[in-house]
């Protein structure tokens, strides 16, 4: 394998007016990544974004995106209709190739424009599961009291990882929320879907994020500290949620494997882990101690633009290493409802 | 400058091809029963899948199961969405028909969250008119006596 | 209804409502339009003059978001390409009779608008370089729709052709499609 870094990571957080055009909101964020990489921009081999049309409210709508990369003359390009987590691994494998050094890699969402409830059912499948509407809050409820249920965890430990969090984005300029909070003031608040309360939700984020990738020794020379890509894998369960045990994520387990994320200690994991309960469900399948710092950022519970929210934990987990002086830290992000799919990243320091 | 913000509205009438596996399932719904896919291994599937998520095994065999079964997971929901099947609240629940291996997800009618628990009977409370649809199963509502 | 036969097909009506949220440049380019200016933005580093703006330079990756880069942009200009539509009646159509729609190159900007309708001219003389000029509705007319960042179809109601010779096609070959 072809050794590839991070070498630059940029993140905005979406204006609360809402009227700035997604392409607007990308325009500072891929100049200040490109920027920080030292990379000339008409250099760039290849670029690789996450975005979805559904978000967003208009069909291709991810075209107009691609302006803010000054697409002209025409570039090497990819889209996803995914996280920007997995346009980053395409870029990897792209980068694997071997005839191109360098990789823009960019997400953007702009969840506020519409009822999320609504737009995230388009993602279930459509015989069975769409036509019930069930909101992606009450799917995730299914799956936090399946984990109540077999772990004997209560609803008053999950307000804990929500407390942990909002205290750890206070630090995060780009959160939404942030803040000292008591689990026995959150539990007061009513359900929204059993046993989830608002707290346990994820806020309606807008947000863009970049990076780029070097590949071999010109990331050393472009980048004090890069962070090195040295494992990356994606998983996915069935989809039906009612064929598999919710309480577990064989997926995430398994992209861990992969990843080789137990080949050597991890300092810190950025987990896209959106509901208070999936942080549980996700140290376990990834096989985290209490030893290990799980999202130092205050994570998606406190900030989740959609499609870009797996992308700013591989960003978080650069910092870490490019500004922290972290050795080894974990990243991951997920897609679909319930967890569904998995992929988890493992970065290095030199 | 206050005011509602304007909106737009995005449709997609889609008709769609069922297929031999769902095209079954949601036939047999028109008929008020419920049928279900068993794998080599043994495992009913219901609502029945092209495949074994296991395995990924085809060629399955059909096979009848309940119109009544276990509840196995469940969300109280007290403020229902517009687009949710039921306008008072309910239940959204795992529920594994007798004979089935697997669980169905459906809304379950019940009259508190209180009134709803693991294990709990359920059955299905057919809608007045079946087409051949999810929406045949109006609810599940708790097993009498 | 419990026929025998099967059921192989599934209706499904997705319905989604999106908010409308103005950007400040379309909001910009709506209200100098309602009140008969067409403005474009002009780029500091190449000096392409985009109308209506976007806010950028999509080449150079230079925000375009100050009056300073603000143009005004002449309402004539030179058709650059164009169809004849004859509207396929399907539910929700409005169109009855034969129209012409055309890219135009406005004097003064970098790049046609596109879906431009005209109007006050024999559909068999349409022809690209023909010069046409903006019919503005009536300023009461004008909807009100600023605030929205209307496009330009809120304020002209069509393109009429005007007394003057034909472009030369070299002069917007680059501009056909």
């Amino acid at each position: 394998m072809r050794d590839v870094a991070i070498v630059s990571f940029s993140q905005l957080r979406g204006d609360p007016e809402g009227g700035v055009p997604e392409v607007l909101m990308l325009v500072p964020v891929v100049l200040e990544a490109i920027e920080k990489s030292g990379v000339p921009r008409k250099q760039i081999g290849f670029t690789c974004s996450g975005s979805c049309d559904y978000l967003t409210g208009a069909p291709f709508a991810f075209v107009q995106n691609l302006a803010a990369t000054g697409a002209w003359p025409p570039i090497s390009e990819s889209h996803l209709e995914m996280d920007g987590a997995w346009a980053l691994q395409e870029a990897w494998v792209r980068l694997q190739h071997g005839d191109i050094d360098t990789a823009l890699v960019f997400a953007s969402g702009r969840p506020s424009n519409s009822d999320l409830r609504e737009v995230l059912c388009l993602q279930l499948d459509p015989y069975y599961l769409m036509p019930l509407w069930p909101d992606y809050i009450s799917l995730a409820a299914l799956q936090a009291q399946a984990l109540l249920a077999r772990t004997g965890h209560t609803e008053k430990d999950l307000a804990e990882i929500v407390v942990r969090a909002r205290r750890a984005a206070l630090s995060n300029p780009n959160a939404e929320i942030s803040g000292e909070f008591t689990a026995s003031e959150l539990l007061q608040a009513p359900y929204v879907s059993s046993p989830l309360r608002a707290h346990d939700c994820p806020p309606i984020s807008d947000g863009a994020a970049a990076m780029v990738l070097v590949a071999g020794d010109r990331a050393r020379d472009l980048c004090e500290r890069p962070a090195w890509i040295r494992g990356i894998d994606h998983r996915i369960d069935a989809q039906y949620p009612g064929v598999r045990d919710l309480s577990v994520s064989p997926s995430a387990r398994l992209a861990g494997e992969h990843a080789g994320v137990g080949r050597g200690p991890v300092e810190v994991a950025e987990l896209a882990a959106a509901f208070s309960h999936e942080e549980l469900i996700l140290r376990e399948a990834l096989g985290l101690g209490d030893e290990v710092l799980v999202n130092p950022s205050g994570g998606a519970l406190c900030s989740n633009p959609m499609v870009a929210t797996g992308l700013i934990r591989i960003g978080e987990a650069f910092r870490q290493i490019h500004e922290q002086g972290r050795e080894r830290v974990l990243a991951h992000a997920s897609s679909g409802p319930c967890l569904q799919q998995n992929l988890v990243c493992v970065l290095e320091a030199d | 400058m206050a005011g509602a913000v304007p909106t737009y509205k995005l449709e997609f009438p889609y008709k769609r091809s069922l297929g031999p596996i769902v095209g079954a399932f949601l036939t047999g719904l028109r008929d008020r029963q419920v049928l279900g896919i068993r794998s080599a291994a043994g495992r009913v599937l219901v609502p029945p899948l092209e495949f074994d998520p296991e395995t990924g095994e085809e060629n399955l065999e059909w096979t009848r199961v309940g119109e009544a079964g276990v509840v196995r997971g469940f969300s109280w929901v007290e403020e229902p969405l517009p687009k949710h099947p039921l306008d008072r609240p309910f239940a959204w629940v795992l529920v594994q028909l007798d004979g089935a291996d697997t669980n169905l997800v459906h809304v379950l009618d019940a009259d508190s969250r209180a009134a709803v628990e693991i294990g709990m009977r359920v059955r299905i409370r057919w809608a007045s008119e079946t087409r051949g649809h999810m929406s045949d199963i109006a609810c599940f509502e708790p097993e009498a006596g | 209804m419990a026929g025998s036969e099967p059921v192989s097909f599934m209706q499904q009506m997705v319905s989604l409502e999106y908010k409308l949220r103005a950007s400040p440049v379309a909001v910009d380019f709506a209200r100098r339009l309602c009140a008969g200016t067409i403005t474009g933005h002009a780029c500091p580093e190449c000096g392409l003059v985009y109308t209506p703006p976007s806010g950028f330079c999509s080449i150079c990756v230079v925000p375009t978001n100050t009056r300073e880069h603000e143009v005004e942009i002449a309402d004539r200009g030179t058709v650059t390409a164009f169809t004849i539509v004859n509207p396929i009646q399907y539910r929700g159509q409005k169109e009855r009779e034969v129209y012409a729609v055309a890219s135009i190159l406005l004097d003064g900007a970098s790049g046609t608008i596109g879906q431009q309708r005209l109007g006050d001219v024999d559909l068999d003389r349409v022809r690209m370089g023909m010069r046409v000029e903006a019919v503005w509705l009536p300023e009461e007319k004008r909807k009100d729709s600023a605030a929205m960042g209307a496009g330009l179809a809120s304020a002209i109601h069509h393109w009429r052709p005007v007394d003057e010779p034909d472009t030369p096609l070299e002069e917007f070959a680059e501009h056909i499609i």
